[in-house]
């Protein structure tokens, strides 16, 4: 009984994790068709924002979140302005876009490395304490995480239905061409999301970064389980990678407790490798979304 | 749209290539005899090794249209199975080499079967997790198999990789002068894999995959299937990338879990990007100006990785064909066949990378 609640809530908190760092990774592949290799850098540079802007500009939390937020923004513009703008009409603009923004990854890797140095600095924003369950102690930040991620996804899930941006968007998704005739700028679409997606991994990174240090390299692992997530709910479905997160985040506790933490992630790649042979659309995904 | 009928030069187009493989072949062979210093054959050793692996990747990626990210495990396959076999089993680098690229070839197919069912992004993002799910495993090896504590000594040597393994002896043979051993072997394969590239673009696979590029409905309703050519490419360039493995753990006489990390990875992808993705010969064309560019920079290791990746980004967004690609274009031009089809502007439009619409794009890629 212990063990299975100790199991459950260690799931429970991965998944929150898994969710938060899916989000803006899910936007930005539904609505462009882009794998974005340099979202773990995207959250890497919002907690070292964070960081930053709280401990040597001295301004308080409340608006260091919202800064290190607006900074995410714009470096996902710049991205949108430097790179996606000249690429986004080539016919081979899917594989090329990873290439671009595997080169994005490593220069901003290196560039946080230069500024900050590999320091495993703590992250200023987090609350302590706790509560026990049992014998169990459950801590704050974890449940945190979990309601972040789930109020997350409910903004964007609420953006993409009930707004114009997000018919645009879902128009942009379902049929580029379709939707420019129908004078949907794509252009700005393609910048709005963008802009939306850094935010969104600005916050993910602060986050995540609560629980663990900062480092460069923060945001590597968390994206692979985020591209991992992404593809098994299909394409462009947010609260689809909600579940799907919250799910793998519990079955590998389970495979870490089963098989030892070492065999866990290639025992849930294989689990995925399998799922996606069996429903290559994903679980949530529909087959008009996916992109040719 | 109209289909344009396929030029006719296009397959006599394949004596140049070869013609062009004997000189390369003929400027490497006698390489050796005007180099003296020994850092500089084991750069070029080195060379050879990663143009190898570039050539075979870029089969899979800019030809195939595989987009694998895991070209790097087939690599540590073949170079992690020389090495294993040459430590517990005493087994002759060269055999070693050889079963590398064909343990290289099995890993390949396992890859394949489980993947190449997927579209092209999905195929990025598994091959991407498979390579790190491989990183972590050989990273986190604590079983020993021989020994314990102070001598434990686990299957893949962990973190640590896996050293005194043997090499191919040519240090018996040539004595100082051995790294020009495993220099010729490093030629030699480099040129079975170029020679299999040429087969594989100017033969009827190739002629395959541009269809299915072209109008994928038309080439499946041909009777090409996807699946099965791309698998058999994907199990032939991952023998000759397990056999680089081979060749760079003899050469290095290490094997370490780095060749799985992710600074390499964007090196080996940019020699790919700067070459040219889908040129015949721009991997070649890549990693010898990477090579030599990295060369330069040694002074600079700090930043190494800083303008590797600005070097990826200029030329995947200004220069989506790399340097090969410009020498074609430059080369075409004189022979009047581009100006006379896209104009001034048009053809600045296609240098920088921005096509005028998807039609001329489409026109322009065939001709290449």
């Amino acid at each position: 009984m212990e063990t299975a609640v100790l199991v459950i809530l260690g799931g429970l908190t991965l998944g929150g994790m898994y969710a938060l760092s899916a989000i803006g990774l899910s936007l930005i592949w539904g609505a462009l068709g882009m794998l974005n290799m340099a979202h773990g850098a995207l959250l890497a540079i919002g907690s070292y924002a964070c960081f930053a802007i709280f401990t040597y500009l001295g301004i308080s939390l409340i608006f260091a979140v919202p800064l290190a937020m607006i900074a995410g923004g714009i470096v996902g513009l710049a991205i949108y302005v430097v790179i996606v703008r000249h690429m986004f009409r080539h016919p081979s603009f899917e594989t090329n876009i990873i290439i671009a923004t595997i080169g994005l990854a490593i220069v901003s890797e290196n560039l946080i490395l230069r500024f900050f140095g590999a320091y495993p600095y703590k992250q200023p924003l987090s609350i302590q304490g706790g509560f026990r369950i049992g014998e169990i102690f459950v801590p704050y930040q974890n449940l945190i995480i979990l309601a972040c991620s789930s109020v997350l996804v409910a903004i964007v899930g609420v953006l993409l239905q009930n707004t114009r941006m997000g018919r645009a968007i879902r128009a942009t998704a379902m049929n580029k061409d379709a939707a420019l005739l129908m004078g949907v700028p794509i252009g700005r679409v393609y910048a709005q999301v963008m802009v939306f997606s850094g935010c969104l991994a600005a916050v993910s990174g602060i986050m995540l970064s609560t629980i663990t240090t900062l480092s460069p390299t923060m945001g590597d692992s968390p994206m692979i389980k985020a591209f991992i997530i992404v593809a098994v709910a299909g394409l462009g479905n947010v609260y689809g990678a909600f579940y799907v997160a919250i799910g793998l985040g519990v079955l590998e506790a389970v495979f870490q407790y089963g098989i030892g933490v070492r065999f866990a992630f290639p025992a849930l790649l294989l689990l995925v490798i399998v799922s996606l042979i069996w429903r290559p659309y994903g679980f949530f995904g529909s087959k008009t979304v996916v992109r040719n | 749209m109209t289909v344009q009928t396929r030029p006719t030069h296009r397959r006599s187009a394949a004596s140049p290539d070869y013609l062009i493989l004997i000189a390369l072949l003929a400027v490497g062979i006698v390489l050796p005899y005007f180099m003296d210093s020994r850092y500089a054959m084991s750069q070029l050793t080195l060379f050879l090794i990663w143009a190898t692996v570039v050539s075979q990747w870029n089969i899979v990626m800019g030809f195939a249209g595989i987009f694998s990210l895991a070209q790097l495990v087939l690599f540590a396959v073949g170079g992690y199975t020389a090495a294993i076999l040459g430590k517990y089993f005493g087994t002759d680098m060269f055999l070693g080499t050889l079963l590398g690229g064909a343990a290289a070839v099995c890993a390949s197919l396992l890859i394949g079967f489980a993947c190449l069912r997927l579209r092209g992004i999905y195929v990025a993002l598994l091959t991407f997790a498979i390579a790190q799910a491989a990183f972590l495993l050989i990273n986190s090896d604590t079983n020993c198999i021989i020994g314990s504590g102070q001598t434990c000594q686990t299957l893949t040597g962990g973190p640590r990789g896996l050293s005194q393994f043997g090499d191919y002896g040519f240090r018996q043979l040539l004595g100082r002068n051995y790294i020009v051993g495993n220099y010729y072997v490093a030629l030699t394969a480099l040129a079975l894999a170029v020679t299999f590239s040429i087969v594989i673009v100017r033969g009827p696979l190739g002629f395959a995959f541009k269809a299915l590029r072209d109008n994928e409905t038309v080439a499946v309703c041909s009777g090409i299937n996807r699946y099965k050519y791309q698998l058999l490419v994907f199990a032939f360039s991952a023998f000759f990338t397990g056999i680089a493995g081979g060749v760079y753990a003899a050469h290095f006489k290490v094997i370490g879990p780095s060749v799985l990390g992710f600074p390499l990875l964007a090196f080996l992808v940019s020699m790919l990007v700067v070459g040219g993705l889908g040129r015949l010969w721009g991997p070649v064309v890549g990693a010898a100006l990477l090579m030599l560019v990295d060369e330069q920079l040694k002074e600079f290791t700090e930043y190494r990785n800083l303008g590797l990746g600005a070097i990826i980004i200029f030329f995947i967004v200004l220069l989506p064909d790399g340097v090969a690609g410009m020498i074609e274009r430059v080369s075409k031009k004189f022979r009047g066949q581009l100006g006379e089809k896209q104009g001034h502007w048009g053809r600045w439009r296609t240098r920088l990378g921005m096509p005028m619409g998807n039609k001329l794009h489409k026109q322009s890629s065939a001709n290449s």
